[in-house]
């Protein structure tokens, strides 16, 4: 019983030690006790340093939380039981939120540093006006290829995939949106598009695809290309830039046909308590200088175009994962498709998955 | 005699290099200057230092122990309680029932405990974060307790708390002086699993986080969308050592107790 006791106090103490250890490690912040700032973005998508220096500037003491999926957030906002006073979903998610009035309207009063933004990145179909969302980081859906093992043969467009030197060469993220969005593309139809019989020849044309495919998978896309596994791989443009930055020999194109847009974006959820501090931290990384910060830390593309003159010029020249607005004219921007339809593009995609070689 | 085969040894130390290996390979990396697992560049410690300079990443590595240690105390604690009583339960009927809820909470999956915890605290107004983590993980592992706790418990010689209580003992005596003591290999592996439950445990924690408290699994699975950095590797590499000489500490407390065992059976 003795040995029971002193064990159990043992870690008592030692949990009350630490804990002592972790008041003490926050104590520089208890003087701004009251007027916190809930953060909740997805894991190392915002530069650190940027969150001390606003809280220096703003006296406001922000509580950064992350996420790994647009699911487990909106999970987590609908339930409550964290006072979120912003989150950062990706442009569908917003759309679904915006249906289950887990939004709350943005004062543009208030964010004075909104007209950095470039316009085409305003008023887009799954928020018009921006009432609810302002854009935080963009990019595009394309192909990543291996300049030596395409030996000097480069890819333009969706049809390219189609050659048959490039048999049992290609990865495929694993969307249903983003592969019925290639085939779709690649016959020059929109990829929102909702007519059966469009999507039925989409998803033939996939079909004849399935011999060049590897593999359709999801994050290990970054290890096989930078491994050499595969020549060609079709990915987001975040990341394709995050296998550029390790290996050279590769490129990334955004395909001719068309393609997606996708968008992250900061909002106020339903379940903001300090509407203040959300505001001006939404004002704060819409700043130039901090908005250039950011996108050189995080490595995607920002869409504030008065940041792009405080960057370096090779980036903010690089038509890869900043096109120019001809470019991006033919990109479109998902849909929400309604319940239905999102349905039966599954059930393609799926048919897809299953197809025999 | 006969002499012993090679082969079970080989076997045993296949066995022990694939189980071993990806911690090693791991642990590896954390010293390369690279950046990433694909090819060491060079010996570095530039991850342990950012690690140390991360503050954010030590609160929540202290945050995980904290919780660990009290929830693995509290519900050894209940659990003991739990175990006593279900061992001394008369009828039969009753005391399988008991066991069978029991088990029933360990082999249910974790993302069902966890949402139905998520629910019944909101609903209950009680504030994410800590108190939340704490509470559930306590939930968790007392099922775990009681199973680790209960074979002891009926190896137990009822004969021998039956003595005790003819030499006079009272109840509580009986608890303290007989039953305790007995069932202490049990209690602390109890406490050891406990421990290690809530150290990994993402699922169920993932629900009750919230207001800026989290754990070490749920903030390295918020890492994969933009790429695990190396830095969590350096970490891992201290868990992992941390483990091992708890495990080890625990050995020898262990072997200290048993030789002392024999030697008062020798006087």
């Amino acid at each position: 019983m003795n040995k029971l006791t002193r064990a159990f106090i043992a870690v008592f103490v030692v949990a009350f030690l630490l804990m002592y250890a972790v008041s003490e490690l926050n104590g520089s912040d208890r003087k701004t006790a009251g007027n916190t700032l809930t953060i909740y973005n997805w894991g190392d998508y915002i530069d650190p340093e940027l969150i001390g220096q606003f809280e220096k500037e703003t006296g406001v003491k922000v509580i950064y939380e992350t996420f790994d999926s647009n699911e487990a957030m909106m999970t987590k906002i609908e339930q409550g039981g964290t006072a979120y006073d912003i989150a950062v979903p990706s442009e569908y998610a917003i759309d679904k939120m915006k249906k289950a009035n887990q939004l709350l309207p943005l004062d543009h009063s208030k964010l004075p540093n909104l007209k950095y933004i470039d316009k085409r990145f305003m008023d887009l179909p799954f928020d018009p006006h921006n009432k609810y969302s302002i854009p935080y980081f963009w990019g595009t859906v394309g192909i990543i290829y291996n300049k030596d093992l395409m030996k000097g043969k480069e890819i333009k467009a969706w049809n390219d995939l189609w050659s048959p030197e490039l048999r049992n060469n290609i990865l495929l993220v694993d969307g249903a949106r983003e592969v019925m969005g290639m085939g779709l593309n690649s016959l020059h139809y929109s990829l929102n598009d909702k007519n059966k019989e469009h999507l039925l020849e989409a998803k033939r044309k996939l079909d004849e695809l399935t011999p060049n495919i590897k593999a359709i998978i999801g994050d290990e896309i970054r290890l096989l290309m930078e491994n050499d596994e595969a020549a060609v791989g079709v990915v987001w443009s975040g990341t394709a830039s995050e296998i550029m930055w390790e290996k050279d020999n590769l490129e990334y194109v955004v395909p001719e046909e068309g393609s997606n847009l996708w968008f992250d974006n900061m909002v106020i959820p339903k379940t903001a308590k300090n509407l203040k501090a959300a505001h001006q931290f939404i004002n704060f990384m819409l700043d130039p200088k901090i908005a250039a910060r950011n996108a050189e830390y995080v490595g995607y593309s920002t869409p504030n175009q008065k940041a792009l003159e405080h960057m370096p010029k090779d980036v903010v020249n690089d038509k890869r994962f900043y096109p120019s607005p001809e470019q991006t004219e033919h990109l479109e921007v998902y849909e929400n498709l309604g319940a239905d339809m999102l349905a039966y593009y599954n059930e393609l995609y799926l048919q897809f998955k299953m197809h025999k070689k | 005699m006969k002499k012993k085969s090679i082969w079970p040894k080989v076997y045993l130390a296949f066995i022990f290099i694939v189980l071993y290996a990806p911690i090693f390979y791991l642990m590896f990396y954390s010293f390369n200057s690279g950046g990433t697992m694909n090819n060491f560049e060079g010996f570095t410690l530039d991850w342990y230092k950012e690690l140390f300079g991360d503050k954010r990443l030590l609160i929540i590595v202290l945050n995980t122990i904290i919780v660990a240690l009290l929830s693995a105390a509290i519900a050894t604690m209940i659990g003991v309680i739990g175990a006593l009583s279900i061992v001394y339960m008369r009828k039969k009927t009753t005391k399988q029932a008991l066991l069978s809820l029991n088990n029933v909470l360990i082999v249910s999956p974790d993302v069902i405990i966890g949402a139905s915890f998520l629910i019944l605290f909101t609903m209950a107004g009680i504030k994410l974060g800590f108190t939340s983590v704490l509470l559930s993980h306590i939930a968790f592992s007392i099922p775990i307790v009681v199973i680790m706790v209960l074979p002891k418990l009926e190896e137990m010689s009822m004969s021998l708390i039956d003595a005790a209580r003819d030499l006079g003992a009272s109840p509580w005596d009986v608890l303290s002086k007989v039953i305790l003591p007995y069932i202490s290999p049990g209690i602390f592996a109890g406490f050891f699993m406990a421990l290690t439950y809530s150290l990994d445990d993402f699922a169920v924690t993932f629900f009750v986080t919230g207001n800026g408290f989290s754990t070490l699994s749920v903030e390295i699975y918020s890492l994969a969308r933009r790429g695990i950095s190396l830095n969590i590797n350096a970490l891992s590499t201290l868990l992992f050592l941390f483990t091992i000489i708890l495990v080890a500490g625990y050995y020898f407390i262990m072997q200290r107790n048993s030789r002392a065992a024999e030697a008062g059976v020798r006087k």
